[in-house]
């Protein structure tokens, strides 16, 4: 039976469903374009942040090399075992990561006989937080091991060696003040951690050119997206951008010369029970390039590598003697005789010197009424007798110097120093270098309260008083003596240059002052200065080199410490005298004399550079005179 | 001849609602794919298959419902009505318990859910039902009583498994039906009021994860690693899906498991398209559903008596209801039930049930009135 039955055509009621159906389908497409197009971006960063991992690659460093392209720091790489805990098996509720690891660890521990060191915390923390990055078990592994598991590891479930690079220093403690050290870069970097999820720390630059060169030798690190599951596991790789090398920086210095300053200073002649405390840098007086500098006692930046035992870090950081301490920049001195050609200059620049005005000293002198006779230090019997400029220095002979001293007064004598660049930062490109200090007046009275008396100005006429001077600025004050003149910044990075080559930054030598004193008079000092070392009579003649000729100047300044007093000794020197191409100064922090204690240090290092026999010049005594 | 004659008024059947189903189909079986796949070399599931086989048995019974008279069809309407209701009592007693519900009668390794083919009988029956009331009783409340009794008593049932989603689903078959038929408004508004009145009552019966779900729907952040993360997942592969998508089999959403592996071809085959064909995609399968459901008004609006008329608009409202849910699901805009999306979702029994709806749309049009 086929029921039908008469039908009213047009139902208004099948409108107004067709309108609901509308409505409801004009709804879902209207959300569906908000979610999917004007949302997009934000669901799109949230499928990204919950399923993308960056992982950064960590970039090589890049080499520093001394002026000869010899190798001063670069990398050697370090074998890693290391487990990918992600890959070891299903983790349950009863079998959990920590039991996992800690049965596979004691299989590989068997096969190396190598002992685990990981806590639970570690691989737990590892777990939870940078699964798919491998976590390394032992670290800096020994050739043999490497080829033991490879032998018989290598296949074991998640168990991978790894192979990063480890800043190395070949030539150990050599220049270690010049080149700093490294260690594992700060994550300071929120932005940087967010970005990369599992962040791998870079090696950051600790001090010396390390630090100052950091940018350009860090290099940029590569990483490189993985995607993972809801589980954490990786579950493929996404993209890649390997990391560049850093820059390879070129020094001023020269490991040779390195090697003999270092050298030299190790066999200073100290008295018995000394420790050796000091430094010395050599330049070059044509454009202030730093050729060697060295402090003493010194550290083997390598052990700063992880893998090394911190009680071996420890050892060095927690050193009395301050081995990390670079002296010849960080450390300020009393420059005691050294400065005298400072003072002479002054004197014959301002006329109250004529270099042939001599002076009778006889040992002592009362000054007004200073409460004790201003004594001549560079002591001999009965005294220097009559002196004049040249006698003055080359002996050494301080009532000279306190006479001529008081008579060109505090002001010029300062002016002067100041040319050189005593009291002021050399601005030696790598660290920060002491300023020193350069008493006046009015220092005295601002900073104690006190009268400038002439025996003040007689003090500071023989680099006493509160003068303070670095190694490296009476380095600098020999070089201007030594190319007539001219004082150049001093400067350790010669060149910048990307691992293929192309030069990032080229160190221009830089003037920093050319002295107003007129050459006739920076003349007679220098020749001063030559007598001191040439003569036989002179103070600092322990730094004659035969066949080399010599100037220089010694210095001993007392310092008092609690436990007595004790004598900073200095050299200061230049060679060849008519065309210089090195100016040295030797710092011994406890020494006897400026010429029996760093006069042999500079001799060997001025023999050393131009290769000649250290052995006392063979210029006849008195012939220099007779000139 | 009878072939002959069949052959002739197949035909005649709508084949643009002919064309957006194939679409579908094939869509459904190419992304269940999708949905199922993870990566090269890992094991197939085979559901996309199984999907394919039940499009193939899917289109017996569409050609059955398109060819057999609808008007003979429904004069059976309380044995198909009686079956389901046994069928829903059989699964209560007999069912296999699946996560604390009695939803699947399962004979070896093959299952029906009754539920699914109790909304085409409750179609049938109801369309029936009204059809043979005069107009003037349609306009009284014991027509309306009657309707929510046949609407109800399957409902209760399926509550009782229980299939909340499912058990939702019947309530716009049985209001569209009865507002099409001519019920007064009145009485459908009133009905309204009573329901909702009764929903807090409800709400005590709920199961705890039925009321999760509810509450979890007005707010997905609330717990993203319990039950929000269903609906966070979902939201995020529509999303990021953005304008054009990420590709087939490209979806990461989809291939890494963030949309959970074992209800994604069921319940969110639609995030899965989105995610990987985006916005163009997804406009797409909303405008096939349009497509159909369209057809369907338009077949209901020229059937050629009141029973076409009603089973077009109660098959039109039922896949109205599961594609809105299911879709609005997706993007948050509807709570998250176990509602399949009609051709596209895996699963045999809805698919059945959807290809003899669409055969019923076809069978009224076959038999349209022709000026």
């Amino acid at each position: 039976m086929i029921i039908s039955a008469p039908f009213r055509n047009s139902n208004p009621r099948l409108v107004v469903i067709g309108v609901i159906i509308g409505l409801g389908l004009l709804t879902l497409v209207a959300d569906l374009w908000r979610v999917q197009v004007m949302d997009a971006e934000h669901y799109g960063g949230r499928d990204q942040a919950q399923s993308l991992r960056r992982i950064r690659i960590p970039s090589a460093r890049g080499e520093i090399v001394d002026r000869n392209g010899v190798v001063l720091a670069n990398n050697r790489p370090s074998y890693d075992i290391a487990f990918y805990l992600d890959q070891l098996g299903p983790v349950s509720k009863k079998l959990d990561i920590v039991r996992i690891a800690e049965a596979n660890l004691a299989v590989l521990s068997q096969a190396l006989n190598m002992p685990v060191t990981l806590s639970d915390g570690d691989v737990r923390i590892h777990y939870e937080r940078r699964r798919p990055l491998p976590l390394p078990v032992w670290r800096n592994l020994r050739p043999e091991m490497v080829a033991a598991f490879e032998e018989r590891a290598s296949n074991l479930p998640g168990a991978d060696l790894i192979v990063t690079p480890v800043r190395q220093y070949p030539l150990g403690p050599l220049a270690a003040h010049v080149l700093g050290y490294v260690g594992k870069a700060d994550q300071n970097d929120d932005a940087d951690v967010e970005r990369f999820y599992y962040y791998q720390p870079d090696s950051a630059g600790r001090q010396g050119v390390e630090r100052t060169c950091d940018e350009f030798l860090r290099g940029a690190p590569g990483g490189y997206t993985i995607r993972v599951n809801p589980a954490g596991r990786k579950v493929g790789d996404v993209g890649r951008k390997s990391a560049e090398v850093g820059d390879r920086v070129t020094l001023t210095v020269d490991a040779r010369i390195q090697k003999i300053v270092e050298d030299a200073l190790g066999r200073t002649p100290l008295a018995a029970g000394k420790e050796l405390r000091g430094a010395a840098v050599v330049l070059d007086p044509r454009n202030g390039e730093i050729l060697a500098m060295a402090s003493m006692p010194n550290f083997d930046p390598n052990i700063f590598n992880p893998g090394v035992p911190a009680a071996a870090v420890n050892a060095v950081i927690d050193d009395q003697r301050s081995p990390m301490l670079n002296r010849a920049t960080r450390a300020s001195y009393a420059p005691g005789s050294t400065f005298k050609p400072v003072t002479l200059l002054a004197g014959l620049d301002s006329g109250s010197i004529s270099p042939h005005d001599t002076v009778v000293c006889n040992g002592s002198m009362q000054l007004g009424n200073w409460p004790r006779p201003f004594r001549c230090s560079s002591w001999k019997q009965g005294g220097h007798g009559a002196v004049d400029a040249i006698a003055a220095i080359a002996e050494s002979c301080d009532i000279y110097f306190y006479q001529k001293g008081i008579a060109t007064g505090v002001d010029a004598i300062t002016r002067t120093a100041g040319e050189f660049g005593l009291g002021q930062p050399t601005g030696i490109d790598v660290g920060h270098d002491l300023s020193g200090l350069v008493p006046t007046p009015t220092w005295k009275r601002t900073q104690r309260g006190e009268h400038w008396y002439d025996g003040n100005t007689a003090q500071l006429a023989i680099g006493q008083s509160d003068l303070l001077v670095t190694p490296l600025q009476m380095a600098c004050m020999a070089a201007t003596f030594a190319n007539r003149g001219t004082l150049w910044r001093p400067f350790v990075i010669k060149r910048i240059e990307t691992h293929n080559g192309m030069v990032v930054r080229q160190t221009n030598p830089e003037v920093r002052n050319r002295l107003h004193e007129s050459p006739q008079n920076i003349e007679i000092v220098r020749t001063a200065m030559l007598a001191a070392v040439q003569s036989s009579q002179g103070t600092a003649h322990s730094a004659a080199v035969k066949g080399l000729s010599v100037a220089g100047k010694s210095g001993t300044a007392e310092f008092q410490l609690r436990e007595g007093r004790i004598n900073r000794t200095w050299l200061i020197a230049f060679a060849p005298y008519d065309e210089p191409r090195v100016a040295l100064a030797v710092l011994i922090e406890d020494g006897i004399t400026g010429g029996s204690t760093a006069g042999p240090v500079a001799r060997a290092i001025l023999a050393g550079v131009f290769q000649k026999k250290a052995e006392d010049a063979g210029i006849a005594e008195g012939q220099f005179y007779a000139d | 001849m009878p072939i002959k004659r069949s052959i002739n008024s197949l035909m005649r059947m709508d084949w643009l609602l002919f064309g957006a189903m194939v679409v579908l189909a094939v869509g459904s079986v190419f992304f269940i794919y999708s949905a199922s796949y993870r990566g090269p070399g890992q094991p197939m599931p085979h559901f996309y298959r199984m999907q394919a086989v039940w499009f193939g048995v899917g289109l017996i019974l569409y050609l059955a419902s398109t060819l057999i008279d609808y008007r003979l069809i429904c004069q059976w309407a309380a044995v198909w009505y009686a079956m389901a209701v046994g069928l829903l009592v059989l699964v209560l007693i007999a069912g296999a318990k699946v996560y604390g519900a009695r939803r699947w009668l399962v004979w070896d390794s093959f299952g029906i859910q009754p539920a699914e083919i109790a909304k085409l009988a409750i179609v049938l029956a109801l369309s029936y039902y009204l059809f043979h009331r005069t107009p003037q009783l349609r306009r009284r409340w014991g027509t309306v009583w009657v309707a929510l009794g046949l609407v109800g008593l399957p409902l209760v049932l399926i509550m009782l498994e229980p299939d909340l989603g499912s058990a939702m689903g019947l309530i716009p078959i049985g209001f569209g039906l009865m507002f099409a038929a001519g019920v007064r408004v009145k009485h459908l508004v009133l009905v309204t009021l009573l329901g909702l009145a009764l929903t807090p009552v409800a709400w005590l019966k709920l199961k705890d994860y039925q009321k999760d779900r509810l509450t979890v729907f007005l707010n997905p952040s609330r717990d993203p690693l319990g039950d929000g993360w269903n609906l966070n997942q979902s939201l995020i592969a529509v999303g990021s899906g953005g304008v054009s998508g990420k590709g087939y089999l490209q979806g990461t959403q989809n291939l890494l498991g963030y949309l959970p592996r074992t209800v994604t071809p069921n319940d969110f085959l639609f995030s899965v398209i989105a995610e990987e064909k985006g916005f163009v995609g997804s406009a797409c399968v909303v405008g096939l559903y349009g497509v159909i459901l369209f057809s369907g008004l338009r077949i209901a609006m020229n059937a050629r008596d009141r029973l076409g008329m009603l089973l077009a608009t109660g098959v039109v409202a039922m896949l109205f209801f599961h594609v809105f849910i299911n879709v609005g699901m997706t993007i948050g805009l509807m709570p998250v039930t176990g509602l399949p999306l009609p051709l596209l979702s895996y699963g045999g029994s809805f698919v059945l049930a959807s290809m003899t709806a669409l055969g019923l749309l076809q069978n009224v049009w076959i038999h349209r009135r022709v000026y």
